[in-house]
């Protein structure tokens, strides 16, 4: 019996395209399995983890995830993370853009010599100071606070930040701002009522290059905060994972409650994520 | 003269040039004040955060200091010392080598996949999401998975070679000195790949099709199209991705501290856990502050040579 006749003419695939997509998704689908795995070990009970390490798991255990998620604190470290992330961004974002617009488009004595003083930042590596960071905190008596890492997230990706808004700025068209100027607005009205409204593409992204790299930091994280209240994710994770080494269940299972939900706000933003996390690189 | 002089040009573009004349109102003189508002709180932040804790490294490091009693002045003593410790040494031939193996597994791996998702057929899209999923994860959860992936009993990887009758070849691969380092640029490779893949394609995007149709024409194969028009194509493209990836290399740590904390006996050292094992472990903060200003150095006169060298063949070629 021929059904193809009854079907739409499809133009056959080439063998070309076949093995194309064959090599494609081998690729894809081999890099991506290792997060499948982590996702349905965290089912397993240890003692099905030990003998059959790939197998799918006989029955799905929901409470590991609930345990993990008591046992490491989890909803705390995300609260922690997202306060922390959230003020930095926004102050971030906000003093950054308020100065990319004076370095593009204001003229005052000193602008290119502090411009340049500003772009050191993009060449140095945060472990550079991280010594003398620490004593500052201390000094400051601010350790062990969120402002321990809330000051140097603000600090640290300003020049990179800075950069690329400035960058952005200087494409404006300038007859709007003039236009404003006219019509008897201030420095400051026009800053904030013209031009800073025009800037929402390029802040959206430097908004999603910031939050990930914020999100996912380590180092200031680790050595600037030790209260376990205070922890943000990365660092409660790494010492969730030393108190559980070998109860994979419950690692898998923090791990897939911490890498999870930023999969699916990625998946849901792709596009933006993607041109966020380039940019700078593809100019 | 030929062209404007600078407080020329100055003066012509939009409002608030700095050249007033004598008798400038006092609101002028306000407004020309309010332009430094704008950059305070940067400029402030950024001199707290970042320039005092560098100018404070470079001092630190003459000094010998445990973090609580004074400082001791003691001159080149610390850049001596590092010299001569056999295990910071090694730390740059081991950054060396995940360098180079990120080169390969990030920026030549993000190449090729870029040629080979770079079709507008159905499920490519999705794809090359999939792809570049992993950069948005922290390198801790990249790290911790992957230490479960090559465990040697458990782990995915030995248990999937098994079950391909490879189980000979299971090992336990974070552990061994020789595979260590090797394993954590996989690791590298995984998370950063699509990055790279994804600025590849956005200019291989930019090559205009009909080259592509010419050489065909021309009889080239599809690897001929690929080295003699895509590769020279991408030059400047490459030359950004490696300096990236270099500059990457050096700052990184998340993935050594997770994974390997610069063991199996130093095999996977590098400067920054070193660094971090000198000050927050030993409490030697002039020395780690005095590796901290080698590594600064380390990595701008890398980066200055090869953005010197890039460009002097650019010279060169046209």
């Amino acid at each position: 019996m021929s059904t193809s006749a009854a079907l739409p003419r499809r133009r056959v695939p080439s063998l070309g395209t076949v093995l194309h997509y064959w090599v494609a998704a081998t690729v894809v689908v081999g890099m991506a399995f290792p997060l499948v795995w982590m996702l349905y070990s965290g089912f397993k009970t240890n003692q099905e983890i030990a003998a059959a390490p790939l197998a799918l798991p006989a029955v799905w255990r929901w409470s590991h995830f609930a345990e993990a998620w008591q046992l490491g604190n989890l909803g705390r470290l995300y609260l922690n993370s997202l306060l922390v992330t959230g003020v930095s961004v926004t102050a971030l974002v906000m003093i950054a853009s308020l100065a990319a617009y004076a370095f593009a488009r204001l003229r005052f004595r000193g602008r290119d010599s502090l411009f340049y003083l500003l772009l050191i930042g993009l060449l140095l590596p945060a472990q550079v100071v991280i010594i003398p960071l620490f004593f500052l905190l201390r000094d400051l008596q601010l350790l062990n606070s969120y402002w321990a890492l809330i000051l140097p997230y603000t600090s640290w990706p300003l020049a990179l930040t800075i950069y690329l808004l400035r960058s952005y700025y200087l494409t404006l068209e300038r007859e709007l701002e003039d236009a404003a100027r006219i019509d008897g607005a201030n420095l400051f009205q026009t800053y904030a009522f013209v031009m800073f409204p025009l800037v929402r593409p390029a802040l959206a992204t430097v908004v999603i290059l910031n939050l990930v790299n914020l999100w996912n930091e380590l180092l200031f994280a680790m050595l600037f905060i030790q209260s376990e209240q205070l922890r943000t994710l990365p660092a409660g994770l790494l010492a969730f994972s030393g108190y559980y080494l070998i109860d994979y269940r419950l690692v898998f299972a923090a791990l897939s409650i911490t890498t999870v939900p930023i999969l699916v706000v990625y998946f849901a933003f792709q596009r933006h994520v993607i041109a966020g996390l380039t940019t700078g690189a593809l100019d | 003269m030929a062209f404007p002089s600078r407080a020329r040009a100055r003066s012509e573009v939009g409002f608030g040039s700095d050249r007033r004349p004598a008798g400038a109102s006092r609101a002028a003189r306000l407004e020309d004040a309010q332009k430094y508002l704008f950059v305070l709180p940067a400029l402030v932040l950024f001199a707290t955060f970042v320039l005092l804790p560098l100018a404070s490294a470079v001092y630190y490091s003459f000094t010998v200091w445990d973090g609580l009693r004074t400082p001791e002045w003691v001159g080149w003593w610390n850049y001596v010392r590092a010299w001569n410790d056999s295990v910071h040494v090694r730390s740059y031939l081991n950054v060396g080598v995940y360098i180079a193996g990120t080169l390969v597994v990030e920026v030549a791996f993000g190449l090729l996949m870029a040629v080979l998702l770079a079709s507008n057929r159905r499920g490519f899209g999705f794809m090359r999401g999939l792809f570049f999923s992993p950069m948005v994860l922290s390198m801790v959860a990249a790290g911790l998975l992957w230490t479960y992936v090559y465990d040697y009993r458990r782990g995915l990887l030995n248990e999937g070679l098994r079950a391909v009758g490879l189980g000979g070849w299971a090992h336990p691969w974070l552990s061994d000195g020789a595979t260590a380092m090797l394993a954590v640029i996989v690791v590298s490779g995984w998370k950063y790949a699509g990055f790279y893949m994804i600025i590849f394609l956005a200019a291989l995007r930019r090559i205009p099709q009909s080259l592509y149709e010419a050489a065909m024409l021309d009889g080239a194969t599809p690897l001929q199209r690929f080295a003699h028009v895509t590769l020279p194509l991408l030059r400047e493209t490459t030359i950004v991705a490696v300096l990236l990836c270099v500059t990457g290399g050096f700052a990184a740590f998340d993935l050594f501290f997770t994974m390997t904390n610069g063991g199996p006996f130093n095999a996977t050292e590098i400067p920054t856990t070193w660094i971090v094992k000198q000050a927050f472990d030993r409490h030697n903060m002039g020395y780690g502050a005095a590796l901290t200003v080698v590594m600064t150095v380390v990595v701008g006169v890398v980066s200055l040579a090869y953005l010197l060298a890039t460009r002097r063949r650019h010279a060169v070629e046209y």
